[in-house]
């Protein structure tokens, strides 16, 4: 049977495709072209193409690297972290259990957080003089002064990656117990029968068996993480000395003051990074698509 | 069959034209509106000009007022002022006398994010006359040729004299050196709140002289119940954004300014600063304290002094009876106090600037500045309503009129904004934590202010 050739289904997605070149592919442009542009607010009159210039000034900006550096830290700890506890949980939920669907629920309540509402919240959980973990902290005798958790270099960003860890468990708990659930059940018991051991069960079945989840997930929590500006915005604004300033917020900052060349060209560096995360997701897409 | 396919063929071919002709319409209106604006921008610009060179000749020419509605956006920092201002716009409408009908946008401070959002809105094409106002935020409007030049219409007002000319002189610092485009509305001067009774038991009187008031910050840092710990700590300072106005009484206390904060003078008033966090006089929090932290730190006993202005006075009454104060900053070789402004703007895009400025100037020496000023606290810029005995009587109050004389704000450049919000917290902690030296410190915050 040949297949009719018909114009109508371009015609009615090209409003759709419309609206996203609008307001997406127009900004992505108009971003690239002030990332090459002395493009400062605060100077109207100065606005100017200054070719690499804003490339060439976020290479030897100090803050650049060292929020870079952070922004390293960050996802790797952050995403680490949100999937090694999301990955318990999930096994934990998978289990037959009394209450297991308000648990379920309960445990998604960091997820559905707005992510400044965490950050206003958990700054006051970490507050030096008021906050409830110097409190408990205090009354179980782990600490016998209280720690100005989020005013010390030492401890600010380490405090904020937490905050991060537990606002991203739910994420990859759900997702991957989502995934768990479709493992078939004859597998286990095949492998009970083999006598294999509760560890062996999970590196030789499990974890083979939703590695794709696994890789989609992290990948995207990667891109996420990389890009989230509210929680540390919120309880850090980027200090105390920088020491809480990722790309990101970095790059938040500079826009915020007006100078959207600096900031544009650093967003640009930023994506090409982010690109060696998202290529190898788009590709996998692609393939199941194809 | 054939025919209801092509029924809903036909469905879903008008459906696509609507939708499609709906974003069309959309687009083609907001490019419109833009153009239109851009037209009347500068339209305005001209007329804005032509008015002030009449106004350099001497002649102010302010255009007849007729009938119509002025947009207002404004800020208020709690509900209760929230319906004051509305009281204002309802009782200035009903009796301005000439038609003109003020409408109130409320739109939340957002630590600043107001100004932001007001730029984006004009720049937009956003049909706003008139707005509250930050000095800050004057360098950006201006360079973008969005507010109006009020010259010619302060010139012509008959009460131009009735606020301070010094006032006048910081509006003109503001923007181009050149033109007033900021009207006046009311000020927040900073001063020193100390709690008496601490005061008594640490043995000290209010201090007269900045090196009194170093003192009296070692003296309020007690342990009060002799556990080894402090429980007091002399001085609430904040670290966070917003700390650069109590920090600049530090630094001209010693006999530095804002003008050059390399100096010796200005270095060792940085030293004072890192000097007070280091021996302990300061809660441990103070880097990342803000606003919030010091005034709940105050509130709470935890601190003897903190600086803020008349803004939290109520709150501080309400907490402590007559066990809170408040004295303007000491001199040292130098004295400043930060004054906070809040004052009104007219836009170049208004069409209707006289009936704006009949507003604007309500609220700056009119009834709208009594009724403000005393349902928030704030200092009026009106000298007859500052000598008023409401302003008189109240200690706070009293404290910041003494202060006023010695007031100033942060050199407003079109750095002013980032400096503030990232520039000086980031490198002031790293003084504080000791990864840079004062002057180190100094040298950074002065390179990024006047860079």
């Amino acid at each position: 049977m040949v297949k009719k050739r018909t114009i109508w289904p371009y015609v009615l997605v090209a409003p759709a495709v419309f609206i996203i070149l609008c307001v997406v592919f127009i900004p992505v442009i108009n971003a690239i072209i002030m990332s090459f542009q002395n493009y400062d607010l605060r100077r109207p009159k100065e606005i100017a193409f200054n070719g690499f210039s804003n490339y060439a000034a976020a290479c030897r900006d100090p803050l650049f690297w060292g929020s870079l550096t952070r922004t390293i830290i960050w996802v790797v700890c952050g995403v680490g972290f949100q999937f090694l506890f999301g990955f318990i949980l999930a096994l934990l939920l998978n289990k037959e259990f009394k209450g297991r669907g308000v648990v379920r629920a309960v445990s998604m309540i960091p997820w559905v957080t707005p992510g400044v509402l965490i950050g206003l919240m958990w700054r006051w959980i970490y507050d030096g003089n008021f906050g409830v973990l110097n409190d408990l902290l205090l009354k179980v005798h782990f600490i016998t002064d209280k720690i100005p958790f989020l005013s010390q270099v030492t401890t600010a960003f380490p405090s904020v990656i937490v905050t991060i860890i537990w606002q991203g468990i739910p994420f990859f708990a759900l997702m991957l117990l989502a995934a768990l659930q479709g493992v078939s059940t004859d597998i286990y018991e095949a492998s009970d029968i083999d006598g294999a051991s509760a560890w062996q069960k999970l590196i030789l079945i499990t974890i083979p068996s939703i590695k794709n989840t696994i890789f989609v997930t992290a990948l995207l929590r990667i891109i996420w993480v990389a890009n989230s500006v509210d929680v540390i915005f919120n309880m850090t604004e980027g200090g105390p000395a920088y020491s809480t300033q990722t790309l990101s917020v970095y790059i938040f900052n500079k826009g915020n003051a007006l100078n959207l060349g600096y900031a544009s060209a650093m967003a640009l560096l930023m994506a090409v990074l982010l690109l060696f995360v998202a290529v190898p997701y788009l590709k996998m897409n692609f393939k199941e698509e194809v | 069959m054939k025919q209801r396919l092509l029924g809903k063929k036909t469905m879903a071919i008008a459906m696509a034209a609507l939708m499609a002709a709906g974003t069309m319409t959309g687009c083609s209106a907001g490019g419109k509106e833009n153009t239109e604006t851009a037209e009347t921008t500068k339209k305005e610009t001209t007329g804005a000009v032509t008015a002030t060179s009449t106004a350099k000749d001497g002649q102010a020419s302010t255009g007849e007022i007729k009938p119509c509605t002025i947009k207002f956006r404004y800020w208020a920092d709690n509900t209760d002022y929230s319906q004051l201002m509305q009281d204002i716009i309802k009782k200035f409408n009903a009796e301005n006398g000439k038609g003109i009908t003020v409408v109130g946008e409320e739109t939340p401070w957002d630590g600043g994010a107001y100004s932001e959002n007001l730029f984006n809105a004009k720049m937009g094409g956003g049909d706003i006359d008139c707005a509250t106002w930050k000095l800050t935020s004057t360098p950006l409007f201006v360079n973008n040729d969005l507010l109006a030049d009020l010259t010619p219409f302060i010139d012509a007002w008959d009460k131009k004299s009735d606020i301070d000319e010094n006032i006048y002189n910081i509006m003109v610092e503001a923007g181009d050196m050149e033109r007033v485009y900021v009207m006046p509305w009311n000020i927040q001067v900073l001063y020193v709140y100390y709690r008496p009774s601490i005061f008594k038991k640490a043995g000290i009187e209010v201090p007269k002289t900045y090196e009194e008031f170093l003192e009296a910050i070692e003296k309020c840092t007690m342990d009060t119940n002799g556990d080894g710990k402090t429980d007091v700590y002399g001085f609430g300072m904040r670290g966070a954004k917003g700390g650069q106005e109590p920090w600049g009484s530090f630094v001209n206390g010693r006999g530095g300014s804002f003008k050059d904060l390399t100096t010796p003078e200005a270095v060792q008033g940085m030293q004072d600063f890192v000097d007070v966090y280091k021996k302990g006089y300061v809660p441990p929090t103070a880097i990342s304290d803000g606003f919030s932290e010091i005034i709940a730190n105050f509130k709470s006993g935890l601190t003897a002094m903190t600086i803020h202005h008349t803004g939290s006075s109520k709150d501080m009454e309400k907490v402590f009876g007559d066990d809170v104060s408040a004295f303007p900053f000491p001199t040292g070789k130098g004295q400043w106090t930060s004054m906070g402004d809040t004052e009104t703007v007219i836009f170049n895009s208004c069409e209707n600037k006289a009936a704006a400025f009949e507003w604007v100037s309500y609220l700056a020496a009119g009834e709208g500045q009594k009724m403000w000023c005393e349902g928030t606290g704030n200092v009026p810029v009106s000298k007859s309503i500052q000598a008023s005995d409401f302003f008189q009587n109240n200690r706070f109050m009293k404290a910041s009129i003494d202060g006023q004389g010695y007031a100033g704000i942060v050199p407003i450049l079109d750095t002013t904004t980032e400096w503030i919000s990232s520039l000086w917290p980031n490198t002031v902690s790293q003084a504080l934590t000791g990864s840079i030296t004062p002057e180190q410190c100094m040298r950074t915050l002065q390179d990024g202010l006047y860079q």
